[in-house]
């Protein structure tokens, strides 16, 4: 790990909707190329703290920022310095591959030169040269995420979110997802990333686990772990989610 | 049994889970047949008349009168000259103007003859030609009057005795309603039905349910039961709204009608169905129910335009539309006070239509999942 | 940011004529409008189907008959002595008037006129249909009077007779289809750049693609006049192949500018797209957009004097239709396609197209949030 260089800074964030409190009051700090989990229940406040994150969201209060803008009022700026690859796979099934690529380059703004070297460099990387002219409807699962992953990173943002990007893939290509996050990683790009396999949890530097709305535990896996007297971050989650509720 | 009664409860879940969705499938045909079923009507109502000519003159100032009171007509402004006409016809200001010649009694009673002109906006060739006509029929009703005063009586009332039937007001929702009652159940029946089935399609979730024991033929049917009800619950507020709104009379029997109500959502699913089987997504099922079906159904079902007028090839075309069977079976039986022997025809052919669409529709679903 | 905009709009191009139904029916849909829908669209009052009731049996009721049915507006269906079963062949809708030539029509027309007596004629029409009914019994009426007139000589002499004369501006040949085309164009153009863009972005709502698009810096404006300008640039396409259509099969041309049309038709597709993206920030699902496009779809279609005279609805439907834009866009286009009519004459179309327009797309910017 880098020096302390905070790349995401949260402090006391509440997003309600209604009278429903989705996001209670949390408190967190990224380092830069950190690998951060964030962990929950389903409906424990994940989405909705990632879409604040990302730009998506105004909070009802608190502070923040992400790559050194505010979360409140520079929503614009933050999407320029971030990558977001989201539960559901979003690219453009009747565009190709190529073509996919070219389009969030040049939403970037990157020339046309630099989305040209992109193209190749990225296929190569993901060994899919073949693959440039197929149309992304035509691939198999595990392609896509990877290709939606490298084109989340296709203008080599400074923080890259990724909700759930593992979901319904086999074992053997979430591991050489996960080989792609370290990567990542080790290029200084901060990954924060939700999941709820607790396999993944356990390749995170750091991990929280959020419970209805709230951080209920925040730490490295082997701290969580001594911590809660648990073998594996599965034992930790049960511990932690499978308290009774909140208690007022 | 107890496994197709699970899938239909399913079905009826399902589809009530997603509120806003059947709270518009349900409003929606309330709010259209009171819409529809006032507001279509080709009388024309109102119709501005531009007069040109002396309107000193007493048998212009008799015919100007007798234009301002004529509840289709609407006195619109004298004007000087014929050519100020065009120019308040082209801006839509009026729709015709009567024109008169100078000297417009004295030429009656001197020559015995005179002239008056109507010109008429032919754009809308139907709306001209009534008015057209509205206003001869005042010209020579004063014609009959002073042929009266002249003549002293006889002559010109030969006309035979006209006996206006079924509909002796004139009320133009007993046209359209029936019309529009075609059009609101047959297309919300199919749309409902095709975009359903293909977003489990899409979902993928129909594949699931296809592989357990019991038979595709049960599962299909019992997708279509829920619609089944709801387009019901869509007629009966229709009828009623038709019945006590727009006073649209039930003269025949209200079993008839609901069987024939329910030949034809019948023959709308199967319908449905067919669009689902041949679209892959959503939004291909859209366009052909929204604009695929909505169209022809509009135009050639004899909702609007007679089908009687049009070409013999676009008159083949209407026959293979169900709605222009249940239209024309609905106006039989609710105004014409028809029987069931009075529709044996319109009544095999749409129950041919619902057998045909059904069986195809669901044979094709099987081979093509 | 003007890259980001090419890579956008090749974007929605390439989509578009990817999509399997789309280019089809772009190109159909003017062949559809010029060459079937006119057709069909026919108000015009033929082949009347009519049952003669004869009990008179003579030649004049014979003569009477051949007179109707060279008048080319009847059919006669049947000729019988029975009314019943003529009233039974309307019942069944095989037929739509009846006409009762009773005894005595011959000696009528031979004697004397019976002053006050009624003639022995009747005349029966089915007025289910009002305007069917009551066009078919003026045509029978004229048929015979015409009829007895020769017969008996004229009019009356020593009466001053009101000659009329009617012609018919715009439409020489008054011709229904020229009427009609204008208005089909508009509903071509309605559904092309209001409804189908509707539905393309609830689609991307649904496939989560748009949530990927918002994370970017793609500015939320520039993503929309993208998406439009595909379906603007068909619009274009659909309104001027129609004009040409139009003047190759039935040789009509527009008899205005082609200037005036682009604008109005600018000034729609502003009004229709904003209202489609309304459409789509207020739906859940596509299901939903479906059902509320195709409700509005049906009320600017019906409610707009597109088919039927705004002249002629109860006042509360008047005020429907000063609210929808088809009305005006409609009242301009056929007014600048038959009469020839220019912007001095179609201000008031323009200014309250333009006026629902800047209201829809306020509301519409207002309520599409990128950040919630």
């Amino acid at each position: 790990m880098e020096a302390n260089e905070k790349t995401v800074v949260i402090r006391g964030l509440v997003k309600r909707f209604g009278n429903f409190t989705a996001v209670d009051h949390i408190s967190f700090e990224v380092s830069k190329g950190e690998i951060f989990g964030f962990l929950g229940a389903n409906g424990a406040g994940k989405t909705t703290a990632i879409r604040i994150l990302c730009g998506l969201s105004v909070p009802t209060s608190g502070e923040g920022t992400v790559a050194g803008f505010s979360i409140k009022n520079q929503q614009e700026s933050i999407k320029k310095h971030i990558g977001y690859m989201s539960q559901k796979f979003s690219l453009y099934s009747d565009l190709k591959v190529w073509e996919n690529i070219e389009l969030f380059g040049g939403i970037y703004g990157l020339s046309d030169k630099q989305i040209k070297e992109k193209i190749s460099s990225m296929l190569k990387a993901l060994s899919m040269e073949d693959a440039r002219d197929m149309f992304v409807r035509d691939m198999p699962l595990g392609w896509k995420q990877k290709l939606a992953f490298s084109i989340a990173m296709v203008h080599d943002p400074q923080i890259v979110f990724l909700d759930e990007p593992t979901g319904g893939v086999d074992p053997v290509t979430r591991r050489n997802f996960w080989e792609m996050i370290y990567e990542a990683a080790s290029r200084g790009v901060t990954v924060f990333v939700t999941t709820h396999y607790m396999d993944e949890a356990e390749y995170c530097d750091r991990v929280s686990i959020m419970v209805d709305g709230r951080i209920e535990a925040l730490g490295s896996p082997s701290q969580l772990k001594m911590q809660y007297g648990a073998v594996n971050m599965d034992e930790v989650f049960t511990k932690i989610a499978g308290r009774p509720g909140k208690q007022q | 049994m107890k496994e197709i009664l699970a899938f239909i409860q399913k079905e009826f879940w399902h589809i009530f889970r997603d509120r806003k969705t059947t709270l518009i499938v349900l409003v929606m045909p309330v709010v259209q047949i009171v819409l529809f079923g006032f507001a279509i009507s080709t009388e024309v109502h109102n119709a501005v008349v531009d007069v040109v000519g002396d309107i000193s003159d007493p048998v212009v100032q008799r015919i100007v009168n007798r234009i301002d009171v004529n509840e289709y007509l609407e006195l619109g402004r004298i004007l000087n000259s014929t050519s100020e006409v065009e120019a308040r016809i082209r801006k839509g200001k009026s729709t015709a103007a009567v024109c008169f010649e100078d000297g417009f009694d004295k030429a009656l009673t001197a020559e015995g003859k005179a002239t008056v002109s109507i010109i008429s906006d032919g754009a809308d060739p139907n709306t001209a030609q009534m008015v057209t006509s509205y206003v001869s029929g005042v010209i020579s009703s004063e014609q009959l009057s002073i042929s009266t005063r002249t003549a002293g009586g006889g002559g010109a009332t030969m006309r035979p005795n006209v006996q206006l039937m079924y509909n002796p007001a004139m009320n133009s929702s007993y046209n359209f309603v029936p019309g529009v009652m075609g059009l609101i159940l047959m297309l919300i029946c199919s749309m409902m039905t095709s975009v359903s089935i293909v977003k489990e399609k899409e979902l993928g979730t129909l594949e699931l349910v296809l592989v357990s024991p019991v038979k595709p033929f049960w599962i299909i049917l019992s997708k279509l039961i829920p619609y089944l009800v709801l387009s019901a619950v869509n007629f009966i507020s229709v009828l009623l709204l038709a019945v006590f709104v727009m006073d649209v009379p039930v003269n025949g029997s209200i079993a008839l009608l609901s069987l024939v109500a329910l030949i034809f959502v019948g023959s709308s699913l199967g319908l449905g169905l067919l669009v689902s089987v041949i679209s892959s997504t959503q939004q291909t099922a859209m366009l052909l129910c929204g604009m695929g079906l909505t169209m022809p159904t509009m135009m050639l079902s004899g909702l609007i335009f007679p089908c009687e007028s049009m070409p013999v090839a676009l008159q083949i075309f209407s026959d293979i539309i169900p709605a222009k069977w249940f239209i024309i079976m609905v106006k039989k039986i609710m105004i014409q006070g028809a029987g069931i022997s009075s529709i044996i025809k319109e009544l095999t052919v749409l129950t041919g239509m619902m057998v045909f669409l059904l069986w195809f529709s669901i044979k094709k679903f099987r081979t093509r999942l | 940011m003007i890259a980001m905009w090419k890579y956008l709009l090749k974007k929605e191009f390439k989509q578009y004529l990817r999509d399997p139904g789309m280019p089809r029916m772009t190109l159909m849909f003017p062949f559809l409008i010029i060459l079937v829908f006119p057709f069909a669209a026919n108000m015009e009052v033929r082949n009347i189907k009519l049952a003669m009731v004869d009990t008179d049996h003579s030649e004049q009721s014979g003569l009477l008959m051949e007179k109707c049915a060279s008048s080319g507006y009847f059919e006669i269906v049947d000729v019988t002595a029975s009314p019943e079963k003529a009233q039974e062949m309307m019942d069944r809708g095989k037929i739509d008037a009846i006409l009762t030539i009773n005894a005595g029509f011959a000696r009528m027309l031979e004697g004397s006129v019976p002053a006050e007596d009624a003639i022995p004629l009747g005349i029966k029409v089915n007025t289910v249909n009002g305007t069917r009914g009551s066009i078919g019994s003026q045509y029978l009426n004229a048929c015979i009077s015409s009829y007895i007139m020769s017969k008996k000589g004229g009019s009356i002499p020593g009466s001053a007779q009101i000659e009329v004369r009617e012609t018919y501006l715009f439409n020489r040949f008054q011709d229904y289809k020229l009427f009609m085309i204008p208005a089909l164009i508009v509903i071509a153009i309605t559904m092309m750049c209001g409804f189908l863009p509707a539905l393309n972005i609830v689609s991307e709502k649904e496939k989560g693609t748009i949530e990927q698009m918002n994370v970017t810096p793609v500015n939320k404006f520039a993503f929309i006049v993208c998406k439009m300008i595909p379906y603007v640039a068909v619009a274009f396409f659909m309104v001027f192949s129609c004009l040409l259509l139009a003047k190759i099969v039935f040789g009509y041309g527009c008899a205005g500018s082609l200037l005036d049309i682009s604008i109005f038709t600018l000034a729609h597709i502003i009004v229709m797209a904003s209202f489609g993206l309304l459409v789509s920030n207020y739906s859940e699902n596509a299901q939903q957009a479906m059902f509320i496009i195709w409700f509005f779809s049906m009320v600017f279609m019906l409610i707009s004097g597109i088919f039927t005279p705004v002249d002629s609805m109860p006042g509360w439907a008047k005020l429907v239709s000063y609210a929808n834009p088809l009305t005006y866009y409609a009242d301009a286009m056929r007014g600048i396609v038959l009469k020839g009519s220019s912007l001095a004459d179609t201000w008031v179309d323009l200014v309250c197209l333009l006026g629902i327009g800047g209201l829809t797309t306020t509301w519409a910017v207002l309520s599409y949030h990128k950040t919630n």
